[in-house]
C-alpha cells in the first residue's frame, strides 16, 4: 500500500469512529437532563433510574470520545505535518476554542458525575445543561476547521506562502455555517433514532416496559424534530456547494456533462469509464433547481474540471445517494412517530416498536456517508484549490503499519464499548424500579 | 501577546506535569504493590482521581494546540522525527483511559476487572516513560534536521532521534517522578496503615528519583550531550535543581506531620523546579539537532495569529480555571465531610 494511501485509510478509519464517539457524547447529555428534569418535576422513580443509566453512557462516550479525539489531535500531525505546519495557524481559533468548550465541558461532566446528593439539586441539574450545551460547542468549532479545508479563507496564498492570516476571517469561513448546521441536526437525528432503537428492541422485548418507553419518547422526539428539519440544512448546503465546490457537487450527482436544464439522479450505477449512470430514476430539470434554484439554471459537469482535480466520482455518488435515502426515511419515521402520539393504537403493536429497532443503525450510517461524501468529495485537494493531499503526507514510510494497529484497537474498543452497554442495560432491567 | 502564549504553553506543561504526572504515577503505584495493597490503591485513586482525571489529561491537548498554532515549526518537527513515540503516547493513552472508564463504570463487577486493571497499569507505566522519551529526544542532539528528509536512512531520520540511552533515561526518570508526585498525594488520601504504605512507596520514589537524575546526568556529560553541559554552565538552572533536593528535607518532615498542604505544595515546588531548571538551561533552543539548535521563539506564527491566540487562551482561562478551581475545591470539601462522618459513626 502506498504511504499516502495508508494516511488516508488511518484518517478516515480513525474519525468514522471518533464521530460516533463524540456525536452520542455530544447529544446524549441532552437526552440525560430531560430525564433529571422530570425526575426532578415528577420525582417519579423511574426518571431517576433513567437519568444515572444515561449519564453511565454519557461518561463512557465521553472519555472515548475524549481519547479518540486526543488521539485525532495528534494524528492531524503526524499524518499531515506539511499540513499542519501551514495550516494549524490559520485555523488554530476554532481548535484552541474547542479545547476550552471541551475543558468546560470536561469540569461540567465531573461535578454532574460525582454531585448526586451533594450538590444542590438545581446546580446540579445545571452542570448536566453545560455539559450538553458545551459539547455542541465544540462539535460546531471542530467542524468548522473541517468548513476552512473546503472554503480556505483568511489569508493571501502568494508565492506558495502563507501572508496576512487572519484567524477570524478563516474561523467564520462560507462554509462553517452550513456544514455546522448540517453536521448538528445530524448527530441529534443519528443519536436521537440509535438511543431509541435500543430502547424500543426492550419494549420489543417486554422487558421494563413503562421504563422503556419513557426513554424511547425523549430520545426519539430529539431525533424525530431533527430529522424533520435536517433537509432545510441539506438544501442550504446543496446550494453553497453548487457555489463554492461544482466539482463536488457533481461528483455527488455523478454528472459528467455540462447542461441547462440539468437531471437528479437517483440511486443507479456509476460507470466511470463510460461516463454513464445505469438503473437511475432520473429527474428532468431538478438537479438544476436544486442547486440554483431554477429549473433551467447550467450545471458544470465533471468534464469541466481537469482530470486530476476530479475527485472519485463512483465513491462519493454511492455516499450521497445512501446518506439522502436514509434521511428521507428517518424524516417519514420522524413524522410517523409524531402521528403515533395520537394513535395510542400503535403502541401496543409489536411491529410499530419493530420498526424503530431497525432503524437504529441508520442515522450513523447517514452521518458516516455524509462525511464521505465531504471529504472524498474534496480531494484530491486537503485545502481546497491551494494545497493537495499527497504533498501533505508525512515523509515518514511504513504507515500502513500504525493503520494496522489502529484497526486492531479501534475494533476492540468498539467491541467492549458494545459489550459494556449490553451489561449496562441487563443491570437497568434486573434494578427495583 | 508572545509572552501570553508562552506563559500559557508553559502553564500547561507544568499543570500537565504535575496533574497528569500524578495521575500517571498513580497506575505506577498500583503497579509495583502487592496484591492486597492494589485493591486498596484502585479505591483511593478512584476517589481522589474520579471527578477531575479527564481534565488533568486535557492540557496536553491544550498544549498541542498551543504548539501547532504559534511554533508550527517546532511542531512539525517533532511530528515527523518522533512519529513512533508519539504514536506509543497515544496508544498508551488511549488504553489508559478507557481501562479507567472500564473499571470504575462497568454495570457488572467480574473477572474482566483483571484485565482492565492490568491495562490500567502497564500503560500507567508506558506512557510517562514514553513522555519523557519524546522531551529527552528533543534535547538529546540526536535529532537530524535536513533539506530533504529522504537522503537520511530510516533509522537516522525516525528512530536515532529517540532510540538512545540518554532519551530513554529521561524516559525512565520523568516515570519515577510521576510515582512521586502520586505517592505524596496518596498518603494524603488514606489514613494508618495505608497511609505507610504510601509514605513507603515515596521514599523508594524518591530515590529512584534522585539516582536516575545522577545517572541521567552522568551519562549525558560523559557523553559530551550539549544540553546537560550548558545545563551545568547556567547558575540558575543548578540553582533550581539544587534547591529542588534540599526541600526533600522539608518534604519529608511535613509527611511525618501530616501536613498534607505543604507536603503537596513542597512536591508541586519541587517538580516546577525540575522543569524550570530543564527550560531555562537550554531556552529559547529547546530542540537541540545533531549539530545546531532550532529555538522555540524563531519562526514562529505571523503576529496576527499570536495576538488571537494570546485572546482566546485569556479568555478561555478565565472561563476555566475558576471552574476548575470550583471542581477541585468542591470535592475535596466533600471529602473532609465525608471523612468527618465516618470518624463520628
Amino acid at each position: 500500500m502506498e504511504n499516502l494511501d495508508a494516511a488516508r485509510l488511518q484518517m478516515a478509519f480513525t474519525l468514522i469512529f471518533h464521530i460516533v464517539f463524540a456525536c452520542i457524547g455530544m447529544v446524549m447529555p441532552f437526552f440525560m437532563v430531560v430525564s433529571h428534569y422530570k425526575w426532578l418535576k415528577t420525582r417519579d422513580q423511574m426518571y431517576l433510574t433513567l437519568t444515572k443509566s444515561w449519564q453511565k453512557g454519557v461518561a463512557i462516550f465521553f472519555v472515548t470520545g475524549a481519547v479518540s479525539g486526543t488521539a485525532l489531535s495528534f494524528e492531524l500531525g503526524l499524518l499531515w505535518p506539511e499540513f499542519m505546519k501551514h495550516a494549524g495557524p490559520i485555523i488554530g481559533m476554532p481548535f484552541s476554542l474547542e479545547g476550552a468548550a471541551f475543558f468546560v465541558e470536561a469540569i461540567a461532566l465531573g461535578f454532574y458525575l460525582y454531585g448526586w446528593n451533594k450538590l444542590p439539586e438545581k446546580f446540579h441539574w445545571i452542570t448536566g445543561i453545560i455539559i450538553g450545551v458545551s459539547g455542541v460547542a465544540s462539535g460546531i468549532l471542530v467542524v468548522a476547521a473541517n468548513g476552512w479545508m473546503n472554503s480556505p479563507t483568511g489569508f493571501d496564498y502568494i508565492d506558495g506562502k502563507f501572508l496576512n492570516i487572519d484567524p477570524v476571517k478563516a474561523m467564520l469561513n462560507p462554509a462553517w455555517f452550513t456544514q455546522a448546521l448540517h453536521m448538528t441536526l445530524a448527530a441529534f437525528t443519528a443519536t436521537g433514532f440509535a438511543v431509541a432503537g435500543i430502547h424500543a428492541y426492550q419494549v420489543y422485548k417486554k422487558r421494563k416496559i413503562e421504563l422503556h418507553k419513557k426513554a424511547f419518547k425523549i430520545a426519539i422526539t430529539f431525533g424525530a424534530i431533527a430529522a424533520i428539519l435536517q433537509p432545510i440544512s441539506g438544501d442550504i448546503s446543496a446550494k453553497d456547494i453548487a457555489k463554492r465546490q461544482p466539482v463536488k457537487l457533481a461528483a455527488m450527482e455523478a454528472h459528467y456533462n455540462t447542461e441547462k436544464r440539468a437531471p437528479l439522479y437517483i440511486g443507479g450505477i456509476v460507470n466511470a469509464e463510460t461516463q454513464e449512470v445505469n438503473y437511475k430514476i432520473a429527474i428532468p430539470g431538478m438537479l438544476s433547481f436544486l442547486a440554483f434554484g431554477d429549473f433551467n439554471a447550467e450545471v458544470k459537469g465533471l468534464n469541466d474540471f481537469p482530470e486530476d482535480e476530479q475527485p472519485n466520482v463512483p465513491i462519493v455518488h454511492y455516499a450521497f445517494q445512501i446518506m439522502v435515502g436514509i434521511g428521507t426515511l428517518l424524516l417519514l419515521a420522524g413524522l410517523l412517530y409524531f402521528v403515533s402520539l395520537k394513535k395510542k393504537k400503535w403502541l401496543s403493536n409489536k411491529k410499530y416498536w419493530l420498526l424503530f429497532v431497525l432503524l437504529a443503525p441508520l442515522g450513523f450510517l447517514a452521518l458516516e456517508a455524509g462525511w464521505i461524501v465531504t471529504e472524498v468529495g474534496r480531494q484530491p485537494w486537503i485545502i481546497h484549490k491551494i494545497m493537495k493531499t499527497k504533498d501533505a503526507v508525512t515523509p515518514m514510510p511504513g504507515i500502513v503499519f500504525s493503520f494496522y494497529m489502529y484497526i486492531v484497537v479501534y475494533l476492540t474498543l468498539s467491541v467492549a464499548v458494545t459489550w459494556l452497554m449490553i451489561r449496562q442495560i441487563k443491570v437497568l432491567n434486573n434494578s427495583n424500579s | 501577546m508572545l509572552y501570553v502564549v508562552l506563559f500559557f504553553l508553559m502553564f500547561s506543561l507544568y499543570l500537565y506535569v504535575v496533574l497528569g504526572g500524578a495521575d500517571y504515577g498513580a497506575g505506577i503505584i498500583e503497579l509495583f504493590s502487592s496484591k492486597e495493597n492494589q485493591k486498596i490503591t484502585k479505591k483511593t485513586i478512584y476517589r481522589v482521581m474520579g471527578p477531575v482525571w479527564e481534565a488533568n489529561h486535557i492540557w496536553i491537548i491544550i498544549l498541542i494546540v498551543i504548539l501547532w498554532i504559534a511554533f508550527p515549526v517546532y511542531y512539525n518537527i517533532m511530528v515527523v522525527h518522533l512519529h513512533i513515540p508519539l504514536t506509543i503516547i497515544l496508544l498508551g493513552v488511549t488504553l489508559r483511559g478507557v481501562a479507567f472508564v472500564f473499571r470504575h463504570y462497568d454495570a457488572v463487577i467480574d473477572n474482566s476487572q483483571k484485565l482492565y486493571d492490568g491495562m490500567f497499569m502497564v500503560s500507567s507505566l508506558i506512557t510517562p516513560i514514553f513522555l519523557g522519551i519524546v522531551f529527552g529526544a528533543l534535547i538529546s542532539g540526536k535529532i537530524n534536521i535536513v533539506e530533504d528528509i529522504s537522503t537520511l536512512t530510516f533509522y537516522e531520520a525516525f528512530i536515532m532521534p529517540w532510540c538512545n540511552l540518554f532519551s530513554i533515561l529521561v524516559g525512565l526518570f520523568f516515570a519515577a517522578l510521576c510515582a512521586f508526585l502520586s505517592s505524596v498525594l496518596l498518603i494524603g488520601e488514606s489514613t494508618g496503615k495505608n497511609a505507610r504504605i504510601y509514605v513507603r512507596k515515596s521514599i523508594i520514589a524518591t530515590i529512584i528519583v534522585v539516582l536516575l537524575g545522577l545517572v541521567t546526568f552522568g551519562y549525558g556529560y560523559i557523553s559530551g550531550n550539549v544540553f546537560v553541559k550548558d545545563f551545568i554552565r547556567s547558575p540558575l538552572a543548578l540553582i533550581a535543581v539544587i534547591l529542588s533536593g534540599v526541600l526533600l528535607y522539608p518534604l519529608k518532615r511535613m509527611i511525618k506531620k501530616g501536613n498534607t498542604v505543604w507536603s503537596r505544595s513542597l512536591a508541586g515546588i519541587q517538580v516546577f523546579l525540575i522543569l524550570l531548571a530543564a527550560i531555562i538551561a537550554h531556552f529559547p533552543d529547546i530542540i537541540i539537532t545533531t549539530n545546531s539548535s532550532v529555538s522555540l521563539i524563531e519562526k514562529i506564527a505571523p503576529d496576527s495569529v499570536i495576538k488571537a491566540l494570546g485572546i482566546s487562551l485569556i479568555i478561555g482561562g478565565a472561563v476555566i480555571l475558576p471552574g476548575l478551581f470550583h471542581l477541585l475545591k468542591s470535592f475535596k470539601m466533600i471529602k473532609i465531610l465525608e471523612q468527618n462522618n465516618n470518624t463520628s459513626t
